[in-house]
């Protein structure tokens, strides 16, 4: 019995062990490439000593043909003929070529391991049409001035000479970025401009930014200021939201009590500097909302997808190495890509039986059950309506005329 | 060790569980590593372009070696075997060590510049390996931001590959300095000059010859053209002589082709000869060479964020996409992202993936669809939020259409 727990708790290790080593060994490749720097080392210290022995026996050379007694023709000539000599024997380049000829190998070694370790051509998915330059170039100038990088951006248009078509979006942007650099300032002025400026649109969407950035001021002239200038800034600011944000108003009445005190308050958390970050992604989201953009870099997302989406996309093109040609004209892509939940922006039904996407004229239904199938599933197994059938999913009989088509 | 107390079935009850208790609170799921694994299984030419420059460092290194101390030896058997006088000898000898000295400080240059590289390869190893679920959104920022700079250096907008690296620190992490080379040689090839593009082919030609480039021909047979032009036949026929005449055994058509314009002259308007001396058949130039450049490194031919967005754009493609009401969130709802996906294939599903209408949220066991009598479905999450604030009453926010919430039935998608 003893024995059998042990081996549970090494069973245990050794799940958690593999559960850590999922994530790509690099060692391997580490140690590949050490080898190839050390055997680099090797062979350039090797052809600098070769240099060196070289330079002593021709130094040598010179000294005694310096020190000879001038007239004593004959026994220069022997010193050359003996260096001469020397260096024929000594062979210097043969002697690099043993240390060489290891760096070599290492050499010739290391990007083979790559090959294996990695995927080597990931452009085998790749579709040879063109993708237009124009377009991918104003794709990137919106990500960077998305991103607040005015200064790349506008080199970027310059370089790519792309200057009309993104002078919209710069200027845009950078009205967002004066009033997320002033809020990191602690400066909510702009913000609160923008905000009261667009105050039905933001309460059409359900936002209370105007709300919680007047909260943020509140709360930083209750830490600064006086206690009276912090109500008669709530009364002019905060009372007009009372009619649906009475609950979060008393608390910041409450606030009041423990002005110069806030930390030791049951409303500490008001002061965190969090507040400062989720105001201001709120502000971005609201602000690229009113844009109509998109709270993430489109760019950003497109490529994220892309990572998770290559790798099915290569597998499927070793196993279908031949038919290249079919790829290229394929409508769908042949193998299903699953991405994470970020990248699902659209209901997408497959029909558990023909496992086919529904479409317009292929609509779910619902069974009486509460199961879905497709509308051709159903009237296939109903024989066009004229017979009840089995939910292939629970004991059910169905009667294809009671089934509601649906709407995700 | 407590454990060996218990009875055998609890003891085997407990530690199943007691593992499924801790490893989703220390480990990422292991899908999730899996797929992080096969993301990083794509890096092949961040980790393949610094070595490929670092082993061309060694090798140059290595022939500057070779050649200087072969030509000292033979220096040496030369003064050997004549018979120059004490002072030449003398004179010979010192101009021998001091040619040793200047090799001396350059290999210790070049193994400023070898060491150099050499950080650099291991730099981006460690780059991959520093990725993990804490840090994942910077990795991916950074990884976005090193395939922009791929995407600048290829288009050759060097200004802004440069800036954009120096600005988030990454120069280890991007090639700038390989391209480098490249860009002299594009750069003259756009101003009609061949002579550092054959330079180039010069450096590399036992790899051009084994990936059987024909790029130094094209490289000549321009040139020659380029003598057509100006009419200065007999110096074409002796350029042809001297180095396309190499190439007639495997370009016999080519030369041919090429050989006739000798009679046809540039002002010809027979079509298969004037497109010889159109000027985009300098772009066409720039292209090769930008071609074997990038296999020569390891790279792939398109820039990666040609890649990467033709894989992503085909993942994200639905036909929902190109609808009016497509949400904001997805890249696909720009006119742009759009355009670009135009030509790709649709993405394709084994699974339904249900979206909440309202919250965007996906719809799973948790938080499963539900489905009004008019037949729209929304998720429980959202019609419970709905029930609350509105006494139980539920709007469909696409028809209008009114009812209970008690009226809502549950529909079950596998």
């Amino acid at each position: 019995m003893v024995l059998k727990c042990s081996q549970l708790v090494t069973g245990a290790l050794h799940i958690n062990i593999v559960n850590r080593k999922v994530k790509m060994d690099l060692n391997p490749i580490k140690d590949a490439f050490d080898r190839v720097a050390k055997k680099q080392k090797l062979s350039s210290s090797k052809a600098q000593e070769v240099i060196d022995q070289i330079m002593q026996e021709i130094e040598n050379a010179v000294e005694r043909i310096r020190s000879e007694h001038s007239g004593a023709e004959f026994n220069y000539k022997s010193v050359l003929d003996e260096l001469n000599r020397k260096l024929q024997e000594t062979s210097p380049l043969s002697q690099l070529e043993g240390t060489q000829k290891e760096l070599n190998i290492a050499l010739s070694k290391y990007p083979k391991q790559l090959e294996k370790s990695f995927n080597p051509d990931i452009s085998k998915a790749y579709r040879n049409i063109d993708f237009d330059t124009h377009t991918v170039n104003q794709i990137i100038a919106s990500h960077f001035y998305r991103h607040g990088l005015f200064s790349i951006g506008d080199c970027f248009i310059h370089e790519a000479k792309e200057l009309e078509s993104t002078i919209a979006m710069r200027s845009m942007f950078s009205e967002m970025y004066l009033i997320i650099e002033a809020m990191k300032d602690r400066n909510l002025e702009p913000a609160l401009k923008w905000a009261a400026a667009n105050s039905d649109k933001l309460k059409q969407n359900g936002s209370d930014l105007q709300l919680k950035l007047h909260r943020l001021q509140f709360v930083e002239i209750l830490q600064n200021g006086s206690r009276s200038e912090a109500l008669a800034y709530a009364r002019t600011n905060i009372t007009p939201f009372a009619s649906n944000h009475l609950g979060e108003i008393q608390k910041l009445m409450g606030c009041l009590l423990w002005a110069g005190k806030l930390d030791r308050s049951p409303y500490s958390e008001l002061q965190s500097p969090a507040n400062w970050n989720t105001v201001a992604d709120e502000l971005t989201r609201q602000f690229c909302n009113l844009l109509g953009q998109s709270f993430e870099s489109p760019l950003s997302v497109t490529i994220a997808a892309g990572f998770q989406g290559l790798p099915p996309l290569l597998k499927f093109m070793t196993v279908m190495a031949g038919k290249k040609q079919e790829w290229h004209s394929m409508k769908q892509l042949p193998v299903p890509v699953e991405l994470d939940k970020e990248f699902q922006f659209h209901s997408i039904f497959v029909c558990p039986v023909s496992k086919e996407q529904s479409t317009d004229e292929n609509p779910p239904m619902l069974m009486t059950c509460g199961h879905v199938l497709c509308k051709q599933s159903i009237n296939k197994m109903s024989k066009n309506s004229s017979k009840t059938f089995k939910c292939p999913y629970c004991p059910s009989d169905i009667d294809a005329t009671q089934c509601r088509q649906l709407y995700f | 060790m407590e454990m060996d107390s218990l009875p055998n079935g609890n003891a085997a009850a407990s530690i199943p569980a007691g593992t499924t208790r801790i490893s989703p609170t220390h480990t990422t799921p292991s899908s999730k590593l899996t797929q992080l694994t096969e993301s990083l299984k794509l890096e092949h030419q961040f980790l393949r372009v610094p070595f490929e420059h670092y082993k061309k460092t060694i090798r140059a290194n290595h022939r500057t070696v070779e050649k200087e101390v072969s030509s000292v030896i033979a220096g040496v058997s030369d003064a050997a075997d004549s018979d120059m006088s004490k002072d030449d000898a003398f004179q010979h000898l010192t101009s021998l060590v001091s040619r040793l000295q200047g090799l001396k400080r350059k290999l210790e240059e070049g193994s400023r510049t070898e060491h150099l590289q050499a950080q650099r390869c291991r730099a981006r190893l460690d780059h991959l390996e520093s990725v993990d679920a804490e840090n994942f959104s910077e990795w991916s920022n950074t990884r976005l931001k090193r395939i922009l700079v791929d995407y600048m250096l290829r288009m050759s907008y060097y200004d802004t590959g440069l800036k954009l690296a120096e600005s988030s620190n990454m120069l280890d992490l991007v090639d700038i300095d390989v391209f480098q080379e490249a860009r002299k040689v594009i750069d003259a090839l756009q101003n009609r000059e061949v002579a550092p593009a054959l330079a180039w082919c010069a450096d590399n030609k036992s790899r051009l010859k084994k990936s059987k480039s024909k790029f130094e021909f094209q490289l000549r047979l321009q040139e020659f053209i380029e003598l057509v032009r100006a009419e200065n036949n007999m110096r074409a026929i002796a350029y042809a002589r001297k180095y396309l005449a190499p190439w007639g055994a495997t370009h016999m058509k080519e030369l041919q082709r090429v050989m006739a314009t000798l009679a046809f002259k540039s002002h010809t308007e027979c079509a298969t000869y004037k497109v010889l001396f159109e000027p985009k058949q300098w772009d066409y130039l720039v292209d090769q060479f930008k071609q074997e450049f990038c296999r020569l490194y390891g790279m792939t031919l398109e820039p990666l964020l040609n890649i990467y967005l033709q894989a992503g754009l085909s993942a994200l493609k639905t036909p929902y996409c190109y609808e009016d009401d497509c949400t904001k969130e997805d890249p696909l709802s720009q006119e742009s992202f759009r355009k670009l996906a135009l030509p790709l294939p649709y993405s394709k599903q084994h699974h339904s993936k249900l979206v909440c209408y309202i919250t965007k949220e996906l719809m799973d066991t948790e938080n499963p669809p539900q489905v009004l009598p008019n037949g729209y479905v929304y998720s429980a999450k959202a019609l419970e939020e709905m029930a609350k604030k509105n006494n139980g009453k539920i709007t469909c926010p696409r028809t209008g259409f009114v009812c209970n919430y008690s009226e809502v039935v549950k529909a079950y998608i596998s």
